[in-house]
């Protein structure tokens, strides 16, 4: 690569200068005043940081490509990388020609922040590239007629950029707005605040969710948020009858064969037979393979024999017994098997209302086609949810947060359903049973209408971690693998 | 404070131009208008420094 003289680069950076602050700065000038429009916080920052980068260029005109300069500008193109990045994030996933404020040849001006930054931290090395010699002392240089224009360039539409944000965002303390408004001359439009000050300091905000814990959940039924619950007795225990690879985190029984399907902390899946104490197939996940799956917490039977088996982080997995299995090609989905078993597809739920959320249930409707799958609470964000997914594409098909039917109230203005932590769940005649580790809960869910229709405490139970049913019965698997029985209550 | 920020800037850009004697103040000033151009955003993403997505 040839190097370029001094003279013939500085010549060069000018116009880079030029066009910085003519193209995005001056560009954003022309929209203010052609369309009133108006930044946003997140926006006057970055439009700033394009600002500074221009006024590094101009020191650099002016005293030689001292490396003080270039570290500034380094800085200034990765902070202003970030702080695109940061704010494009709060739109990049929204729908299709959705965004913050109008775009510009069809992008928004928080994705143009991104790419002008990514572009300066290029030009940078390229300069750099051409640069003939080290970083000697220029002197202080006449910056010629291109290095002029830059200057004046840059002292107009700064200048023009200042007199915006008087009057838009006010003098200090004031600052800008996270959703400003159109541009006036008319002060009683003016607005000026520090709203911005507001709200809890947070590294990560409302993604700050902690992994589900449900044995740290309180078992006494007495505590529980709604009002004096009838009980439902343990009728009798039942109990896996041989050593699973972690704890059991959920047991689902298919009702056209009696087969049980159990899955474990450690990606443990086992297809046993009707007397719990037999295993007809047995795998153990690769988590860490393309889709990651955080530990097991749900397991269903679907139509066609398939097992369904759901993540915390509702990352999915669908598989099928299969005498033919092709053991080479499941060697990628399995660190463990007994070759019986085909995955089908792996993949993830995406919900709306339990967004940021974790489960630990999983149940399959059967009349409905649907599976099923109940959100547990955070501290950031207390609902109960209950997600539907179609069973053909396996995408949402409904959400709602149910409602308290007849007869069921919160004790206190404080306590909500959204206490419950469902970590079992099952379908039977049209009805969901949502079991809780909070407070020894089984709770029955109205399908048709959304609404609780009855809540049921369970006394005895430590760490319930499933729920299947067996005809009139429900089996409460826990932790433990011990299963205990219960009368299935029908309201 | 943004207002205060672009006088900042246009101070440091008047002295590089017309008082070029006046580099160290000048760089000074480039670097506080960037503290504080860098303050305003972290006032604005305050509750959430980091994107608001999966990391």
């Amino acid at each position: 690569m040839t190097a370029l003289a001094p003279d013939r680069l500085r010549t060069a950076l000018a116009w880079v200068v030029i066009a910085l602050i003519a193209i995005p700065v001056g560009g954003a000038v022309v929209l203010w005043v052609a369309h009133g429009d108006t930044p946003c916080i997140l926006c006057w920052s970055q439009r700033t940081s394009m600002i500074l980068i221009a006024l590094v260029g101009l020191f650099v005109l002016r005293y030689g490509p001292r490396p003080r300069y270039l570290g500034m500008a380094v800085l200034l193109g990765t902070w202003g990388v970030f702080m695109a990045l940061r704010h494009s994030a709060l739109h990049l996933a929204r729908d299709v020609g959705q965004g913050f404020a109008a775009p510009i040849f069809g992008v928004h001006t928080h994705v143009w922040s991104w790419f002008i930054h990514w572009i300066v931290l290029a030009v940078i090395g390229v300069l750099l590239l051409l640069m003939r010699g080290g970083f000697g002392e220029w002197g202080t240089r006449n910056t010629g007629r291109t290095g002029r224009i830059a200057f004046a360039l840059f002292v107009v539409v700064v200048g023009a950029n200042a007199l915006q944000a008087i009057v838009t965002t006010g003098p200090p303390p004031f600052i800008g707005q996270a959703d400003p408004v159109r541009f006036s001359l008319n002060p009683r439009h003016w607005v000026w605040m520090m709203e911005e000050l507001e709200g809890r300091v947070s590294l990560r905000g409302s993604w700050t969710i902690p992994q589900p814990n449900p044995e740290a959940a309180d078992p006494d039924p007495t505590h529980g948020p709604l009002a004096p619950l009838p009980s439902l007795p343990v009728l009798a225990w039942e109990r896996i009858g041989l050593p699973l690879t972690g704890k059991l985190t959920d047991l689902s029984r298919d009702p056209a064969s009696g087969r049980f399907l159990a899955v474990t902390d450690r990606y443990g899946m086992y297809v046993l037979d009707s007397t719990l104490s037999r295993v007809q197939h047995r795998v153990v996940l690769d988590p860490g393979y393309s889709i990651d799956l955080s530990p097991l917490a749900g397991a269903a039977f679907l139509t066609g024999d398939t097992l369904a088996l759901l993540a915390t982080n509702k990352s999915y997995v669908l598989l099928r017994p299969d005498p033919q299995a092709d053991p080479d090609r499941e060697w990628r989905h399995f660190l463990e098997t007994d070759g019986g078993i085909t995955e089908l597809r792996r993949s993830r739920f995406a919900t709306v209302r339990a967004r940021q959320m974790y489960v630990l249930s999983l149940a399959f409707d059967a009349a409905a086609d649907e599976l099923i799958a109940v959100a547990v609470p955070s501290p950031r964000h207390r609902r109960l949810v209950v997600s539907r997914f179609a069973g053909g594409d396996l995408l949402l098909a409904s959400e709602f947060e149910p409602r308290l039917g007849a007869g069921l109230s919160p004790i206190g203005p404080e306590r909500s359903a959204a206490e419950y932590v469902v970590t079992g769940a099952v379908v039977a005649d049209g009805l969901l049973y949502a079991m809780s580790a909070a407070y020894s809960t089984l709770l029955v869910i109205d399908l048709q209408n959304t609404t609780v229709r009855g809540a049921y405490a369970v006394p005895g139970l430590l760490h319930p971690t499933g729920l299947a049913a067996r005809g009139a019965q429900l089996l409460v698997a826990q932790a433990d693998g011990r299963v205990a029985v219960v009368e299935r209550p029908v309201r | 404070m943004e207002f205060l920020t672009f006088l900042l800037i246009l101070w440091a850009a008047w002295l590089v131009w017309r008082r070029p004697e006046r580099e160290r103040l000048a760089f000074g000033l480039l670097v506080a208008s960037s503290l504080l151009m860098a303050l305003l955003f972290l006032i604005g993403t305050h509750t959430s420094f980091v994107p608001g997505v999966n990391l």
